[in-house]
């Protein structure tokens, strides 16, 4: 069975290996992708478009305008639970996987610098959740802009039909329905959804790093994501409004430092309720996300870098 | 004298167990070389500190006293991995990729790409005999088929050392006796192996020089002929001999002080043999 192969080339022993290698990166993050593709994970946004479809065909007795926005938020905030509870769960399975698998031994005894491992797992859950929140995006959008429509020529028949508004009424009307409808804005929430579930994904890409099972990660890593939420709140009560010690005002500094203040990310909320979009706040928003990856990655790798498998 | 493919010096290697901080000596106090161009075989039973061994060597691990180099640099060196091309014992690789998608996966993280990375895919698939699988996924593989592709992988950026930690683990006689093969045939192209097994007539077969480990300490090291050869013994095969000759061998040796025959027997195939040569005319008549 075996045939001529190439014998190994005689050559300098310490071939130099660049510091990090975007190619390495790539490489290990299209293999993510792939793993994540293959297995099936993106049947899940067969789910979503069952709430969603399902969101949209409830009939409420209130204004057109309202039952858009209701749709809205549900869709919106579906998508959110969606793309962290993603991140969670697809991040929390990869590198303990590999380490069962023993596949991280043969990655690592490659010439693979730890950093691009990590790096590479994280790129990969975020193309897969990016793509995610597109696909939930557009069957949203199409959900939305159907609705939309339908309200707007049952309303404009329904008022012409009475004799009793004006054209500028009726356009007064439609466009109260039209605040409520697609609009490029949108596009915000969802970009805000994928900065929070980039913070969820790196928190859990650092707890897998030292965990000793999937399980512990993905508790670990909603918990965190829990207390995230109630940030500012715990802040205020622990370190304002009442007179703990100074060990316990420590430890809250500490914990403050260390977990990621989800709320920040609520901001998308009220650009589905149709408020106007404060871009300065989008720009810090994201410039906050990337300050958080930096900062998990480099946690992770602490603890990765001399870890012994 | 060229460098040695793998230097390993007073290496010590203790692990703390549990919050109580036990410790275990895993490796204590070891040292070897193994060659460039040898088939060298580590062996010892379950828990000796191979494995831990190899770890280490892969820079996986670090030494808790002494030292592991290969090709002259610290085995820790991310330029040492260059030189090494690793199969672990039972490696269960992303099963979702195909037998080529795995090689490229491995390929790219060596930094090879375009035609070389596809040309060398294609010679790796042709020397582990796996062309026609290649485009299957390798949850599909059977475990020879995994051991296969896992070898391949170890080949692809063409390393001066291979390191094989339990090669033949699990794999039945057939696919056992291709990956020694394989072996034989990497030793021809001037690759360095390095070993790691419990089976012994395996290791036998293949090395060249071989270190026997017990709880973590070399207790001999040789060639083979050093290790097992019986030096007051000699054995002689004859083909042909009448029962007339082997009765003047017999009054021969019966005239020498000291001399007599230990042992006289037909000579026979082995059960492995056997099997294989069974295998192989039942698939030639039922192709």
């Amino acid at each position: 069975m075996s045939e001529e192969t190439s014998p190994p080339t005689p050559r300098a022993a310490g071939k130099a290996v660049p510091m990090f290698s975007l190619g390495r990166v790539r490489t290990i993050a299209g293999s993510t992708v792939t793993q994540l593709v293959r297995m099936k994970t993106f049947y899940f946004l067969l789910a979503f478009a069952l709430v969603v479809v399902a969101v949209g065909n409830f009939n409420i007795p209130t204004t057109p305008a309202k039952e858009l926005s209701m749709i809205k938020k549900v869709s919106f905030g579906t998508m959110d639970l969606f793309a962290w509870l993603f991140a969670i769960v697809a991040t929390a399975l990869l590198i303990p996987r590999d380490i069962e698998d023993r596949t991280l031994y043969t990655i690592l005894s490659k010439p693979v610098r730890r950093i691009e491992y990590l790096f590479g797992k994280l790129c990969g859950v975020l193309v897969v959740v990016g793509t995610s929140l597109l696909a939930m995006y557009a069957i949203c959008a199409i959900m939305i802009f159907a609705r939309e429509n339908l309200y707007i020529s049952s309303e404009y028949e329904a008022m012409t039909a009475s004799g009793q508004y004006s054209e500028a009424e009726i356009a007064q009307q439609i466009s109260l329905i039209r605040q409520q409808g697609l609009r490029a804005e949108l596009g915000i929430a969802v970009l805000a959804s994928f900065f929070k579930a980039s913070v969820v994904a790196a928190v859990t890409i650092f707890l897998s790093t030292f965990a000793s099972s999937s399980l512990f990660t993905i508790i670990v890593s909603i918990l965190i994501f829990l207390i995230g939420h109630a940030h500012t709140m715990a802040t205020n009560f622990w370190l304002h409004e009442s007179n703990h010690s100074i060990f316990v005002q420590i430890l809250v500094k500490v914990v403050r430092i260390l977990i990621p203040n989800y709320q920040l990310f609520s901001f998308s909320e009220g650009i589905v309720q149709g408020e106007a979009v404060v871009y300065a706040l989008v720009w810090q928003m994201g410039g906050l996300t990337a300050g958080y990856l930096l900062v998990f990655l480099l946690l992770s790798l602490l603890i990765f870098v001399d870890k012994e498998f | 004298m060229s460098e040695p493919a793998v230097e390993v010096k007073n290496l010590t290697k203790v692990f703390s167990i549990g919050l109580k901080k036990e410790y275990v000596v895993a490796i204590d106090n070891l040292s070897f070389e193994v060659k460039a161009g040898e088939v060298y075989g580590l062996i010892g039973p379950n828990g000796s500190g191979k494995s831990t061994t190899m770890k280490v060597v892969l820079g996986l691990m670090a030494a808790s006293k002494g030292s592991a180099k290969v090709f002259g640099l610290d085995s820790g060196d991310i330029r040492a991995r260059n030189e090494i091309g690793f199969l672990p014992e039972n490696p269960y690789f992303y099963k979702h990729l195909t037998g080529a998608e795995t090689l490229q996966f491995y390929g790219k993280l060596c930094g090879i790409r375009g035609s070389a990375l596809k040309d060398r895919i294609a010679e790796l698939l042709k020397l582990v005999d796996l062309e026609g699988a290649a485009n299957r996924r390798l949850g599909g593989y059977s475990k020879g088929m995994l051991q296969r592709i896992g070898l391949a992988q170890s080949l692809i950026q063409n390393p001066r050392l291979v390191i094989l930690d339990e090669p033949t683990a699990g794999v039945d006689p057939i696919g056992s006796r291709q990956i020694r093969d394989l072996i034989m045939k990497l030793r021809e192209d001037g690759y360095t192996v390095f070993l790691c097994s419990h089976l012994l007539e395996q290791v036998q077969e293949v090395c060249d020089r071989v270190g026997i480990l017990f709880n973590g300490r070399m207790r001999r090291e040789g060639t083979l002929d050093e290790l097992i050869a019986i030096e007051n013994q000699t054995t002689m095969t004859l083909e042909n001999a009448t029962p007339e000759l082997i009765a003047e061998i017999h009054a021969l040796v019966g005239t020498r002080e000291g001399a007599r025959i230990v042992e006289e027997r037909h000579p026979r195939t082995s059960l492995e043999h056997l099997f294989i040569q069974i295998a192989e005319r039942s698939r030639k008549e039922n192709p």
